[in-house]
């Protein structure tokens, strides 16, 4: 009995010869990054900033973008180890976001170059001076903090590599074997990926302000980087359905799962801001309110609660509902929202170590924002040339081309 | 080509329900729709058997104990208990937090399963969400009795008076009130709603006029019709989302109880959601360890199978190593934050007076449930048992730690004391499982402990496109 089953046609799995997709994106993408970080470059040397407010921007943008490809990662994971059949159609588009780590890691290199402008821990006159400094030399000196990243990106590159190959295997192959590997690699990839993905966040972010600690933090980023990864792969599916790319593969049901997932990883990012917020609020020591006092100063506090009306109450109310996650324009305008303000959290977390007056958001946000972002896309989308745009293979393919909410 | 059911489940049929060896039917043996009532009714039904009167009496000896000691408390005062100068808070808090988390388990397998398209928790759920229930009671008697002056304990509610006395509103103490109460008026709610199809069925099968009534007035007149179920699943729908953001609720608040102070050990923001973790991870473990007894003693092997147990005992990994990965993050920013009060804290309770029970609560949280990265300890019903028991053990240990060793080290050491349980306090801790078992007990004796209509719905034959004729359910789904 043959029936119900779903054969998918060449135009349906890849890319067409001429599309656009094909052609154009990745290079107007490359170009964008490329004359981004370019006039950034030239705003610094020609003085027209300061090389800290370069860097800060700098970083924020990095984040922003690591957590998609930290998000892909987590998302690929995930899907192995629960042995998710609904999720298969948009796997590969999540794998691709995650093949873009090894660029990451190039591009963290402007961060190491600055590393004396972004954390005061780095000046060793500074730490000499300060006894909780010294306290934690120990962890926060430079040479240490070089091979913590090093040791990070060479497991998440290791974990990212071995997964895409697996999976790209398996487009030609079909062997089962392969989806089993990955499914007992998943567990400790995802405790390997927690660990890592928390350190960096304490290390990159937490440490702009060495003397503040908070043990949520990482959870913080983690969350976040959930809910990037589901709007990113929310925005470019239905781009890509838009160009036409997999037609009849991925449908409503698959958005409104993607759509119930970014609402409740949307939720639980609020659950644990709410968290770290309230409980450094209640017991109100200085050493710990000192951050948020940071944060709510001059326009500062306007943003601080622009983010929590824009990050969870609108986002709650408008996705509460079935037909916005189902619909997909609706679906599109929700997870570009929440985009948007998961790049206002990654300035909202770095910006104010350096402008302590008010929000101080200028050009070099926006250039190195296309800087990094614009090669992201080019390396994303140039990878969805390599490759079908969906496991072909993947032995449950069929559950997920089939698959319905009731 | 027919095909009998039996036959239909044999290992090497499976294939085609899932590729890569899961999505297993959840019900094995080739279980009838009838057969499933059977199953389930049976016991209840039968007369009741020796071995029931002898665990009910075992426990209700406890729920003896435990009046006893709660008369005597009232009687002298919570001075009967191990309490001292710097440790005013006890084991009364350690029990609250203890059954509260244990309640977790019930209505996280109802709601947040079901959200996740969990099918497999058909088979545990009823069973997981009376033991949420009673663990809710054991929890909240505690704060009800430890209160000291026990006619006062209407306090604790903010009710109108003409002393115009208030309880504190910035409290966290009083949003526990509030919190596990409606926890547990939604999660009998809950319960209630999912039993009522299935109380029907007992009424229609009862032999005696009594029995008729009393499942009849619970079973509000349930006749199985098309509307009835078309309710029936609106309202199970709105509670499980309702209920899901209560089971996140609830502990996060109980750990407000703790995080909102300025003590070392306590106040950290990592909190709400290692407890949460915890909570589901010591829930899970308790529902294990009664499944693992009751489906024997039941003979429902068929129904809760050890597929049932093995992603039960995935939950316990998954949550047990969030719970380390916080007890890692603690002890790695107590000594970040270079506060040597943080870093104090931390040292004392790994290596201080009370490392012993610091060193339980690691080897029985983290240590422990490491053993399920392997099948074959997932699916041996004897290490899951232990390990189970072992867990319940260390959640205990966790909330003892906390509590105990953060207020045994007072800021001012001429204040520091060591904190020794009396019998008091042992026979209330007891004394609460007395309870816990009591009703428990009653409940396996009078109400289907498995959720027959739901498990119905998740067999082949419930499939629309089922024909019985189809050697494949996978195929048959596809057929249209």
């Amino acid at each position: 009995m043959a029936h119900g089953h779903v054969e998918l046609t060449q135009e349906q799995t890849v890319i067409p010869q001429g599309h656009p997709w094909r052609t154009k994106l990745p290079l107007i993408a490359g170009v964008i990054g490329v004359g981004g970080l370019v006039l950034s470059y030239l705003a610094v040397m020609g003085h027209v900033v300061e090389a800290k407010a370069f860097f800060h921007s700098y970083l924020t943008a990095f984040l922003f973008t690591m957590s998609l490809s930290l998000g892909g990662l987590l998302f690929v994971l995930i899907q192995y180890v629960t042995r998710a059949g609904w999720s298969i159609v948009v796997r590969r588009v999540a794998e691709n976001a995650m093949a873009t780590l090894p660029l990451m890691a190039i591009l963290f290199i402007p961060i190491v170059l600055g590393l004396h402008d972004l954390y005061h821990w780095s000046h060793h006159e500074a730490v000499a001076h300060d006894p909780v400094l010294k306290a934690k030399a120990g962890y926060l000196n430079e040479q240490f903090f070089y091979y913590r990243a090093g040791g990070y990106f060479v497991i998440w590159i290791l974990l990212s590599f071995i997964y895409y190959r697996g999976s790209v295997k398996q487009d030609k192959s079909g062997d089962k074997k392969i989806t089993r590997r990955l499914q007992n690699l998943s567990g400790p990839g995802i405790i390997l990926t927690a660990l890592t993905l928390t350190f960096a966040a304490f290390d990159w972010i937490m440490s702009l302000d060495p003397h503040w600690y908070s043990t949520i933090y990482g959870v913080y980023y983690f969350s976040g980087s959930l809910v990037a990864i589901f709007a990113f792969l929310s925005i470019s599916i239905i781009a890509m359905q838009s160009a036409g790319l997999l037609e009849g593969v991925v449908t409503t049901e698959h958005y409104h799962d993607l759509g119930k997932l970014l609402f409740g990883f949307t939720v639980f990012w609020t659950y644990i801001a709410f968290s770290q917020y309230f409980l450094i609020w209640y017991a109100n020591i200085p050493e710990e309110t000192l951050w948020y006092a940071h944060r709510s100063v001059g326009s500062w506090q306007k943003m601080t609660t622009f983010m929590a009306v824009g990050h969870f109450v609108l986002p709650f109310f408008y996705f509460l509902t079935r037909s916005t996650k189902r619909h997909r324009f609706a679906l599109l305008v929700g997870a570009m929202w929440m985009l948007m303000m998961h790049f206002i959290d990654m300035y909202w977390l770095v910006a104010p170590s350096l402008h302590h007056e008010g929000v101080v958001f200028g050009l070099i946000d926006v250039t190195t924002l296309l800087g990094i972002g614009g090669l992201f896309l080019a390396f994303f989308t140039w990878n969805l040339r390599r490759n079908p745009l969906v496991p072909i293979k993947d032995p449950r393919l069929q559950e997920s081309l089939r698959f319905e909410n009731f | 080509m027919t095909q009998s059911l039996a036959e239909k489940y044999r290992p090497e049929n499976l294939e085609a329900y899932d590729p890569i060896g899961g999505r297993h039917p959840l019900v094995i043996g080739g279980e009838t729709l009838h057969d499933i009532t059977e199953l389930v009714c049976r016991p209840i039904e039968r007369k009741t058997p020796k071995a029931w009167w002898a665990f009910f009496l075992f426990s209700a000896s406890l729920l003896g104990i435990f009046g006893m000691s709660i008369a005597y408390l009232f009687w002298e005062g919570t001075g009967i208990w191990g309490l001292n100068n710097p440790v005013g808070w006890g084991w009364a808090i350690v029990n609250f937090v203890f059954w509260v988390g244990i309640g977790h388990a019930g209505t996280l397998i109802s709601a947040i399963l079901y959200l996740f398209r969990q099918k497999w928790r058909t088979g545990i759920n009823r069973s997981a969400e009376a033991m949420t229930i009673f663990a809710v009671m054991c929890a909240l008697t505690f704060p009800g009795i430890h209160v000291g002056r026990v006619w006062a304990a209407y306090w604790m509610f903010p009710i109108p008076n003409q002393m115009g006395m208030w309880p504190n509103f910035r409290s966290p103490l009083l949003w526990d009130v509030f919190a596990v109460s409606i926890y547990g008026t939604v999660s009998v709610l809950f319960w209630f709603t999912g039993l009522i199809p299935d109380l029907a069925t007992m009424r229609d099968r009862s032999k005696t006029k009594i029995k008729r009534i009393a499942y009849g007035i619970f079973a509000l007149g349930w006749r199985g019709s098309n509307r009835h179920w078309q309710h029936y699943e609106v309202a199970y729908m709105i509670l499980a989302g309702l209920s899901t953001p209560l089971v996140l609720s609830v502990h996060t608040i109980v750990s407000f109880d703790f995080a909102v102070s300025q003590l070392p050990g306590w106040h950290t923001t990592i909190f709400p959601p290692y407890f949460v973790a915890g909570a589901i991870f010591s829930g899970f473990a308790m529902v294990l360890t009664l499944m693992i007894v009751t489906r024997k003693i039941f003979g429902l092997e068929n129904i809760v199978t050890i597929r049932h147990f093995e992603n039960m005992s995935k939950i316990i990994l998954v949550t047990g190593s969030i719970v380390g990965y916080a007890y890692g993050m603690e002890f790695f920013i107590s000594w970040y934050s270079g506060n040597p009060y943080e870093t104090f804290t931390f040292v004392n309770r790994a290596f201080g007076p009370y490392a012993w029970a610091y060193w339980i609560m690691i080897s029985c949280n983290v240590i422990t449930p490491q053993i399920f990265w392997f099948k074959k300890a997932r699916t041996s019903i004897p290490i899951l048992f232990v390990a189970s028991i072992f867990v319940n053990i260390g959640m205990w240990f966790e909330r003892f730690v906390i509590t105990v060793t953060s207020l045994s080290r007072d800021f001012l050491p001429s204040s520091w004391d060591y904190f020794s349980p009396t019998i008091w306090d042992i026979s209330c801790l007891v004394g609460s499982f007395g309870l816990f078992f009591t009703m428990f007990s009653l409940f396996v004796r009078f109400l289907p402990q498995v959720a027959m209509a739901e498990v119905k719905a998740v067999l082949p034959e419930a499939d629309p496109h089922y024909h019985p004729g189809d050697a494949h359910h996978a195929e048959a789904e596809g057929a249209h």
